[in-house]
């Protein structure tokens, strides 16, 4: 589920979170409310802005070997 | 999660501000020129970016807190709409609105968001935690 968080404090300080999304569609798909909003003072980039849709999930399965 | 930025609230639309003040019950007092204030600079305060002290008591419009001695002038600038105001707490709009007037500014972000929110068909959640609000947009 892709969801946008926007926190909003009493002193009118505005937070964007994006979860859910993968790679840069989080920054594309938020650019309207940055838009409607104002200026972006800072942005913090997370593992998953790095994953992209085509990447290869790689599974490990380890073998129990004793007992 | 993906990102996290954080925004500096720009006031671009004036329906939107009379959608904030009705939310918070004041009056937008449309086209008034000039908002009550201590009426001369005594530097307590900076200025706001732009302005000097002759700016201070004119605006293109107003807003009206119920309880409040003074005013808030809304002013028209290169496309943006900036607030003026007086913190001096005899005037008590700190006391209503916060430091910066902050919960008109968190008002006018919750309006703007809901109105988008509505238009593009997204799902919106509004909750109070502490004394922010946080909205969730499903897309």
């Amino acid at each position: 589920m892709k969801q946008i968080i926007i926190d909003i404090s009493e002193t009118g300080e505005i937070s964007i979170e994006t979860r859910g999304f993968v790679g840069r569609s989080c920054i594309t798909e938020s650019q309207f409310l940055k838009d409607l909003l104002g200026q972006e003072l800072s942005v913090q980039l997370t593992p998953a802005y790095y994953q992209t849709t085509d990447q290869k999930q790689t599974v490990k399965k380890h073998l129990p070997l004793c007992g | 999660m993906s990102h996290v930025a954080k925004i500096e609230l720009e006031i671009l639309d004036l329906e939107i501000l009379k959608g904030a003040c009705q939310r918070l019950n004041l009056e937008f007092l449309e086209n008034q020129r000039s908002y009550r204030w201590y009426g001369r600079y005594v530097g307590d305060t900076p200025l706001p970016d732009g302005f000097t002290a002759e700016d201070l008591g004119k605006c293109n419009h107003a807003i009206r807190v119920p309880s409040a001695a003074y005013e808030i002038g809304v002013v028209h600038r290169q496309g943006k709409y900036h607030l003026l105001w007086d913190s001096w707490h005899s005037g008590g709009l700190e006391r209503v609105l916060g430091p910066g007037a902050g919960r008109l500014k968190q008002a006018y972000a919750i309006e703007r968001v809901t109105q988008e929110a509505r238009l593009k068909g997204y799902r919106l959640c509004e909750k109070q935690v502490n004394n922010s609000v946080q909205l969730v947009l499903t897309v």
